[in-house]
């Protein structure tokens, strides 16, 4: 099966007070169906523009992002916003869930701008509440559940469309350790039972010891690629 | 694109600032009751011109002479064929009457005075014009054998006579030679303005004939339910009474007509005039709402919102307040316009109101067409606010908007 995603020759300059700054260089990087990796290194590594760049969210100034089998340079603004709708799924560090709707709503949100049935919507939101343990939270607003609470609704919301692509930036950034553990439980069981493919940018050592390939990051460029204990377990 | 989900977002949004969103609604509320209200009592202003320029002796339409206008002389009387009666439908007619109408001099015993004499046939004339709501001190005129002449209040004074005395009027007759008769003062009336009673004298119409030596008129006028039915019956007249000039109150009173369309002019302004002082409010609000939202908006664009949506959705916010302080406002004006239904006295500046060609009593006058105006121009004014933030809200790019 070809790769999720695939990179070449990938480098990004952005030029702060005519002083050009390297955030990526020349990275080579694919990611296979149904694998779990995690990005990480120290601030200013290029993780997060790595991150960006595969999320259509953000073009390089050189090399090529491959997204499901589709060559992001070639996309417009508009045909970008659609791949970001229907093959890739976000999880951000701060949840940005949309305060006015309920959970079960916010989790309708992508499904609705798809075009999904009302019926179809609400089975299927209230399905994968129930499967992330919060079904009974479905009708609070993001203002009267915690973090953790939060942060799984917005998972719910990332893999309710079934994304052939789950980016998740410092998901655990506003967590403590053991909400970020009860997430990371929830993320491989969707990257196991369901086979959605995951790639998140960390700081965190936890989320790095449960993703099953670690990808380190050096000034802008890979400095290791290595299978985790979890992909042997 | 998902409407029903925008217009949601929209819907709870309103509320999610209810406190700003309130102060804006209660400001759109205002703006929009009070153009509701102050149209309707220009509009009151402006029927009450109309219908006194119409009452003047005027009617919606007159029949003249070609020329009596330039020069009102009996010499340019015509004679109405004994079966003419305006072609209009009775339920467009208030009314019609001929008149024989010359300049005149009037003599008491001690002043002379220049008015107008006018020989009517009184009961048409009570039906059609100012006269029949006037107050009269003595005896209105019995008929149009009535031989009496009924003077206003103010020419009385100036001719120091009274109720019963004689006075002698002096005119030209149809032959061209002058002609003078004494008449003995039916009654005094009491009309809106001094002037009308300085210009108007008023006698029988039948005895003024015979004075003049004529069985013709100079002008025959028609009084309409509505002035909109003019240009049919104008028509008509026309038609039934070729080789006669027909003008209608526009034409004969061109002072009136143009405060008429200034009254027009000065809704428009007044409108516009506050829509603008509410757009800047409402772009100033909904600028601040968008910027509040960078962080929320870029999220969107993230999860694959289309720009265009984005638009609709700031769009919708606009129109929902505009349209919720619409709606509530326009009702409010409604309750303000029912209110005031009986009018608003203005007998207390009694002197201003007569110099500004004001009733005492100012009654509104609903147009639903004002309402509409007031309609549109909200929602135009909703859509035009909206734009600029809409436009700074597209213009977010959303990978800056997450790193907030």
């Amino acid at each position: 099966m070809d790769n999720v995603v695939v990179c070449r020759g990938l480098g990004r300059v952005y030029t702060n007070d005519a002083v050009p700054v390297h955030a990526l260089q020349g990275v080579d990087f694919d990611v296979a169906p149904g694998d779990f990796v995690s990005l990480s290194g120290p601030s200013g590594s290029g993780k997060s523009t790595l991150l960006n760049l595969i999320g259509a969210l953000d073009r390089p100034t050189e090399g090529r992002v491959t997204v499901a089998g589709v060559d992001l340079a070639t996309l417009s603004d508009s045909q970008l916003a659609d791949l970001r709708l229907t093959k890739i799924g976000f999880v951000f560090q701060a949840y940005n869930l949309i305060p006015v709707l309920s959970a079960r709503e916010n989790v309708e949100f992508i499904m609705q701008l798809q075009g999904v049935s009302a019926t179809e919507r609400r089975e299927r939101a209230i399905e994968i509440l129930d499967a992330l343990g919060i079904g009974e939270l479905a009708e609070r607003r993001p203002g009267q559940l915690s973090g953790g609470q939060q942060q799984r609704v917005a998972v719910a919301r990332a893999v309710v469309t079934r994304p052939a692509l789950l980016l998740a930036d410092e998901p655990s950034a506003n967590l403590d350790s053991k909400t970020t553990e009860t997430l990371l439980d929830l993320l491989r069981r969707i990257n196991v039972e369901r086979g959605v493919t995951i790639v998140t940018a960390t700081h965190d050592p936890i989320v790095i010891r449960y993703a099953r390939r670690s990808v380190r990051l050096k000034d802008g460029r890979i400095d290791a690629d290595e299978r985790t204990a979890a992909a042997t377990a | 694109m998902p409407l029903t989900l925008l217009s949601r977002l929209g819907w709870r949004n309103l509320w999610r600032y209810r406190r700003r969103n309130l102060m804006l609604f209660s400001a759109i509320l205002v703006a929009v009751a009070g153009c509701v209200l102050m149209s309707s009592l220009i509009r009151g202003y402006q029927y009450d011109m109309m219908d006194d320029a119409i009452a003047n002796l005027t009617g919606n339409l007159k029949v003249m002479a070609p020329g009596y206008r330039a020069d009102p002389s009996i010499a340019r009387a015509f004679r109405v064929p004994q079966s003419f009666a305006p072609d209009v439908p009775p339920n467009e007619l208030v009314g019609w009457t001929e008149r024989v109408r010359v300049p005149a001099v009037i003599v008491s015993e001690r002043e002379a005075r220049g008015v107008t004499l006018i020989g009517v046939d009184p009961a048409e004339e009570r039906a059609i014009s100012f006269l029949g709501g006037v107050a009269i001190r003595g005896d209105a005129l019995a008929g149009p054998d009535d031989g009496r002449i009924l003077l206003g209040q103010e020419l009385a004074r100036q001719l120091d006579t009274d109720v019963g005395r004689r006075i002698v009027v002096m005119t030209q007759g149809a032959d061209g030679r002058n002609r003078e008769a004494g008449f003995r003062v039916a009654g005094l009336y009491d009309a809106a303005g001094t002037a009308i009673e300085k210009a108007y004298a008023f006698t029988g119409i039948r005895p003024f004939q015979k004075l003049l030596g004529t069985d013709a008129v100079t002008e025959i006028s028609v009084r309409l339910k509505d002035d909109r039915f003019s240009a049919r019956a104008d028509a008509e007249l026309r038609k039934d009474l070729r080789g006669l000039e027909v003008l209608d109150w526009r034409t004969l009173e061109p002072q009136a007509a143009a405060m008429f369309q200034l009254a027009d002019a000065a809704i428009l302004i007044w409108l516009v005039v506050l829509m603008l002082a509410l757009a800047f409010g409402l772009i100033n609000t909904l600028i601040t709402a968008v910027l509040e939202r960078v962080r929320e908006f870029g999220m969107l664009r993230a999860l694959g919102m289309r720009r265009g949506a984005i638009v609709v959705q700031v769009v919708i916010e606009s129109v929902l307040i505009v349209a919720s302080g619409l709606v509530v406002g326009i009702v409010v004006g409604l309750a303000l316009i029912a209110y005031f239904s009986n009018g608003i006295d203005l007998s207390r500046w009694a002197e201003g109101v007569e110099l500004a060609g004001l009733r005492n009593k100012l009654v509104p006058h609903l147009l639903w067409s004002d309402v509409a105006a007031v309609g549109a121009f909200a929602i135009v004014l909703g859509l035009f606010a909206s734009a600029y933030p809409a436009w700074r809200a597209v213009r977010i790019d959303p990978l800056d908007a997450l790193r907030r």
